[in-house]
């Protein structure tokens, strides 16, 4: 168990290390000026008063040491929670812009991996009960996990917000109110945050419901399904065990899928400018805020290592042989 | 295993909508109580709190009464600092800090707002009177010393954008104090009367003692100005301003401003964009939306300034800008040859709907029609003839060589050029697109480009670049801003963003004839026209930017809650219905008072 | 059991299985649509035939943009596009992923140990992201660059698959006794070990494929596809930056979604129908 343990640390912490040093370098070979840019923004001015205001944006951004101190520079920086200043919400500390999106992601990200698992694999495991079933239901998850998210979103923004006008189209929440808890508020986040999350459940639930079926097959084509069978075990025992564990390499395509539903999450994010960190990204990209996407990509890093790493736990919880397995050392 | 989802699922929902409606007052009141200094300026905000506590059902901002704009912000509002010109955030000069005059480009008149008046008594005095009574929303006057100190901040830093005014001003006295006196050295007249409406008058008591770098690049928030509206509210996806009920104008100028509060979206995709305005979310949208002539005068209450095509008035002018340093661009011949092969009507037609208007020769923006000399244009001028251009190549020596349908430079190297917009920019992206077709039809290789905003304007400032589209210089009140922008000079290695002449042109005659433009009286239209008829011969023979069309003043207004929008009809108010930065002082902010409820719940 | 007729074997099951036929039979129609397509085009690609915005009719068949864009056109090209960026996408990271999984499952030790920590590093990272910063950085793109982009930041699944499967053929015996009878480790790897799990590659690829083509979609979607060419993200792109939807113009909006949702779905079906002829356990169902 502990050295089970410790390997995933190390490897988590070598990820981390990678990935903070990739994040390191993205700033420094970006192209364009991100401080021209700032400036070309603020429209005719005139070009003596501009280029004392360039020295002014430069010097605050503060490139100017050896390479490796820059690095170091970093790392102790981001200890202590400094991820510099964000050039597109200039002054604003990168660190309180993402505070401002993170909670958006939560709300989205969360709610619509873990409905669209337990639907899903419920779906799947019902769908694989008969071959009619299977073939009328399945068609739909396929063409559901193939399509792309950003697609269904603009489909569900136009059918739900501009023909049936139940649902808004942008934003978090309503442009006449300001953040309060308030039961207003919420309901007004509320009806903000379906569309996109629809949008991520819909075609997250197709993949799931796929994956649990195509398992359920593999486990009750499995000897001991048809050992059971042959003992005379009721059908409805031999799908429970099927089922549960099919859910264990489930759990692990959750962990492989991570990547592609953050992906699915900036598109989605973007259709409906919805204020989190992947409409951040696109927003740093095209204005050429490298800290900004810094911390972004950071902020992504720590989250898909954080969820990674509670699927490793709630495997060994689900699991019994893994657990087995550790104590005998083997990995 | 569906607890333990469950209960997750709702500690996060929960955690998040705390952390969501939370932010407000987290983000607000440090920002606020770090920057007031007076005791006047803490008790607005900690009254705005306790009323948000008392009734916390309600909707703050509440459709009747809410005028709600889009087009300005391009990411959330960071600054309400007037020297950041450009960046500050949508209505910080116009709706909080003022000018002091409007300019109305539509009537052409100076219109006094804080002045009083203003004159040249002589060649090299100007002055200027202000009226009594104004005030800053602290309450607080705002007298001569105001004006003086906010144009001395120019003389003090260098950062200032107007610190280049001192170049040719000498020095500004307090007569008493509602008049000023300033005494220049070389009075440029026309660049002085753009000041005059685009300087915001600062109160000094707050900006006093202030270093150059918290002046210059502070965020100043919540700004107080002596505007008709004070600072509300900023979130992540709008800005919010609320009326002064105590404005001084109310009594001062007799007007009124109707909407009580004013919030201003920040821009989303154009397809969200579209939908909010079908949706009679946004009141006014200044934002491009493709396919907007479908939408005017189907039904949904849009309006625009214009019933019928262009719909839209012109707010700057399209250029194909070249790079006058490279092959074949430095030929005057060769830009001629393109500035014949380009349909722009195509562009017109077909990429903007008819929304736009192709260019004058010239590229004067319709406001100034009346600076330009036919007599040059029909000699010089250009229009749509392919054929013209091929025997304008053909006589400079431009023939197709080996035969692959595109010519080749006199001295026989390849012509391969690339044109560029930015990635995204989807009208102008179609533009190009056709503007690389006409100009191969008459054998000119130029293939179209589409690289991030960054990468092509890092390239165009640089002169790393063959052609690009850009549309830098606005509208103003006089000719010279738009020739200062074409034969922008002193040429430098960076020709940073705004400056103009990212070609490189350089013709001394041409420059010194711009420099003596600015020094021509604006009252003074004979002497005005009589330079400008020059440098237009120059212009035209040696072409070193190609106007294409005038891109609009895009405005959509929708008439569900908010009616009397500035329009050609006759009897509507005439004012340029934009909410860009310096537009509000070009008369915008009159539209406001002119705006009238439909109708009260 | 002889290669022949294992091979007829298989033919004779695929022959019979619905989802594969069906899977195929899609992916077919769209690849002859990719192939001839632009030869029935009426109009050049992307130029501006028409005056404006035109519903599918008989000179157009799908319609134009609302600039006047032949849609079909477009749509036939960008069809060829998304196939090939799922061929080089998908083919590269399926070659990575034969690459690191090959050696590390066969060689162990080691060897096994770095690639193995190298492929989790990849595969936590969130690629997606990175491959935004990746494309960002180019001032002009092409689809070879962004299908490459592609391949390079996907394989880490199918290499931890390829090793787990080649794990458990080295230490069998025909494998022994081509090491035993001096053979190289390529040449091992390639002969024995690649062709006893030719039909797992080939599922890789499929599911690599298809894959490559949602990445390349979502990318052009954002506006980082390719700065040059059509591909049916960046036809959703410009359909989108047009507002098309809202307007009306379904016709230039909904068809490359449609496409794309149809060919990776077909592609995902085909796999499982494959699945089902290479596993004889599956095929009763």
């Amino acid at each position: 168990m502990r050295r089970y343990f410790l390997r995933k640390i190390l490897i988590y912490l070598l990820t981390f290390f990678v990935a903070v040093t990739i994040d390191w370098m993205i700033p420094r070979f970006m192209p364009g000026d991100p401080v021209m840019n700032m400036l070309s923004k603020a429209g005719s001015m005139h070009a003596e008063a501009q280029e004392v205001m360039y020295g002014y944006l430069t010097s605050s951004f503060g490139l100017d040491l050896p390479v490796w101190q820059q690095y170091v520079n970093f790392w102790k920086a981001l200890f202590h929670g400094d991820l510099g200043i964000s050039i597109l919400q200039f002054p604003k500390p990168v660190i309180d812009v993402i505070k401002s999106a993170l909670p958006y992601d939560l709300l989205l990200l969360i709610p619509s991996i873990l409905l669209s698992y337990y639907a899903g694999n419920k779906f799947g495991a019902y769908a694989a009960r008969s071959k009619r079933m299977d073939n009328t239901l399945l068609p739909i998850g396929y063409i559901l996990t193939a399509t792309p998210y950003m697609w269904l979103g603009i489909l569900l923004g136009w059918v739900f917000a501009i023909i049936l006008n139940i649902f808004p189209i942008s934003g978090a929440y309503s442009y006449a109110l300001k953040p309060a808890l308030s039961w207003t508020f919420i309901k007004s986040v509320l009806e903000h945050w379906f569309l996109p999350f629809m949008s991520l459940f819909i075609v997250q639930f197709g993949g799931w419901a796929i994956g649990m079926r195509n398992m359920i097959i593999y486990e009750l084509e499995a000897d001991y399904a048809h050992y059971l069978e042959a003992l005379g075990a009721p059908r409805k025992l031999i799908r429970r065990y099927a089922y549960n564990n099919a859910q264990l390499p489930q759990l692990s395509g959750l962990a492989l899928k991570l990547g592609v539903i953050v992906a699915g999450a900036m598109s989605t994010e973007i259709v409906f400018s919805y204020p989190g960190i992947g409409y951040l990204i696109l927003m740093a990209i095209q204005n050429s805020d490298y800290y900004l996407l810094q911390g972004c990509f950071l902020f992504i890093i720590i989250g898909v290592l954080l969820a990674n790493f509670i699927i490793d736990i709630v495997f060994v919880l689900v699991d019994p042989r893994t657990r087995l397995g550790m104590q005998g050392g083997a990995s | 295993m569906r607890k333990v989802v469950l209960t997750i699922l709702s500690l996060i929902m929960v955690a998040s909508f705390v952390l969501i409606g939370c932010a407000s007052t987290a983000a607000d009141t440090p920002a606020a109580a770090a920057e007031s200094t007076t005791a006047e300026e803490a008790a607005p905000v900690a009254e705005e709190a306790a009323m948000e506590e008392a009734a916390p059902a309600m909707v703050d901002y509440p459709r009747a009464e809410t005028l709600y704009t889009m087009g300005k912000q391009w990411g959330p509002a960071t600054s309400w600092n007037p020297l950041q010109q450009g960046s500050y955030a949508m209505g910080t000069i116009g709706l909080c800090y003022e000018t002091l005059f409007l300019y109305n480009p539509l009537t052409d008149e100076y219109i006094p707002w804080i002045a009083d008046s203003g004159d040249w008594v002589d060649d090299t005095t100007y002055q200027l009177k202000i009226k009594e009574g104004v005030t800053f929303s602290d309450g607080e006057a705002l007298t001569a010393d105001d004006v003086i100190f906010t144009l001395e901040m120019g003389k003090n830093f260098q950062s200032v954008y107007y610190s280049e005014l001192w170049a040719w001003l000498d020095s500004v006295e307090k007569v008493d104090d509602y008049t000023i006196t300033m005494m220049f050295t070389n009075p440029l007249y026309q660049e002085w009367a753009n000041y005059l409406y685009s300087i915001a008058i600062l109160p000094q008591h707050l900006w006093e003692g202030l270093t150059e770098e918290e002046a210059v690049v502070g965020a100043n928030q919540p700004p107080v100005g002596s505007g008709p509206y004070m600072y509300e509210s900023a979130d992540e996806a709008k800005v919010a301003w609320v009326r002064n009920d105590s404005w001084w104008g109310i009594k001062g100028l007799g007007l009124e401003v109707a909407p009580k509060y004013i919030v201003d979206i920040n821009n989303i995709s154009n397809n969200a964009a579209l939908g909010m305005v079908l949706q009679g979310q946004v009141d006014l949208d200044n934002n491009y939306l493709p396919g907007i002539a479908s939408v005017i005068n189907g039904g949904y209450g849009i309006t625009t300034y214009y019933p019928d095509e262009p719909y839209m008035l012109s707010a700057n002018t399209a250029w194909l800008v070249m790079n006058l340093t490279k092959a074949p661009m430095d030929d005057a011949a060769f830009r001629r040859a393109v500035s014949f092969a380009i349909k722009v009507e195509d562009i017109v037609s077909k990429d903007y709907g008819n929304i736009v208007v192709p260019a004058n020769s010239t590229g004067l923006l319709p406001i100034w029609d009346q600076f330009v000399d036919q007599d040059v244009v029909d000699e010089l001028g250009f229009s749509y003839d392919p054929d013209e251009a091929k025997a304008i190549l053909a006589a400079a020596g431009y023939k197709d060589i080996d035969g692959d349908g595109f010519v080749e430079a006199p001295d026989g190297s390849t012509i391969a050029l690339e044109i560029g917009c930015p990635n995204g920019w989807s009208d102008w992206m179609v533009a190009i697109q056709i503007i690389s077709q006409n100009l191969k039809e008459v054998g000119i290789n130029v293939e179209p480009v589409y690289p991030d905003y960054s990468a092509l304007t890092a390239g165009l400032y640089g002169g790393d670049f063959d052609m690009v589209i850009n549309n830098d210089a606005q509208m103003s009140n006089t000719v010279w801003s738009y020739y200062h922008f074409i034969f922008y000079h002193p040429i430098k290695e960076q020709m940073i963003s705004g400056t103009g002449n990212y070609g490189r042109y350089e013709n001394q005659e041409v420059f010194d004839l711009v420099d003596q433009l600015d020094a021509t009286p604006i009252t003074d239209v004979e002497g005005m026209k009589a330079i400008i008829s020059q440098i237009q011969t120059i212009q035209l023979t040696d072409v070193p930017m190609i106007p294409l069309w005038y891109n609009g003043v895009w405005a959509q207004t929708d008439n569900t809650y908010w009616t009397n929008w500035p329009s050609s009809a006759e009897g509507a108010p005439k004012y340029v219905p934009a909410t860009w930065n310096g537009y509000w002082n070009m008369g915008a902010v009159l539209m406001l008072t002119e705006l009238e409820p439909v109708a009260a719940e | 059991m002889s290669e022949p007729k294992k091979k007829n074997e298989f033919l004779y099951f695929a022959m019979r299985n619905g989802k594969l036929k069906v899977g195929a039979v899609i992916v077919f129609i769209f690849v002859l649509i990719a192939i001839f397509g632009p030869k029935f085009a009426r109009y050049p690609l992307n130029e501006f035939v028409a005056g404006g915005p035109n519903p599918p009719s008989a000179d157009f068949y799908m319609g134009t943009t609302a600039y006047g864009q032949d849609v079909y056109a477009q749509f036939v090209y960008g069809l060829g596009t998304t196939f090939i960026v799922g061929i080089i996408g998908g083919g590269l990271a399926t070659l990575l992923g034969m690459l690191v999984g090959f050696v590390g499952g066969y060689k162990g030790g080691w060897v096994d140990e770095v690639l193995n920590i190298i492929t989790n590093i990849i595969l936590v990272i969130p690629t997606f992201a990175l491959l935004l910063i990746m494309v960002a950085y180019l001032k002009l793109r092409g689809v070879l660059i962004e299908s490459i982009f592609i391949g390079l930041t996907s394989w880490p699944w199918a290499a931890r698959a390829i090793r787990a499967q080649t794990f458990s053929l080295a230490n069998r015996e025909f494998v022994d006794l081509a090491k035993l009878s001096g053979m190289k480790t390529m040449k091992i790897l390639f002969r024995e070990i690649a062709p006893n799990m030719m039909s797992y590659l080939f599922m890789t690829f499929i599911l690599q494929f298809g894959g490559a083509i949602l990445t390349a979609a979502t990318l052009d979607f954002i506006g980082l596809g390719p700065t040059q060419g059509v591909s049916l993200g960046l036809m959703m792109n410009w359909a989108t930056n047009g507002s098309a939807l809202l307007l009306g113009y379904w016709w230039w909006f909904v068809p490359p979604g449609i496409a794309i949702t149809a060919v990776v779905g077909a592609l995902y079906i085909m796999n499982v129908g494959l699945d089902e002829v290479f596993n004889p356990k599956l095929r009763e169902m």
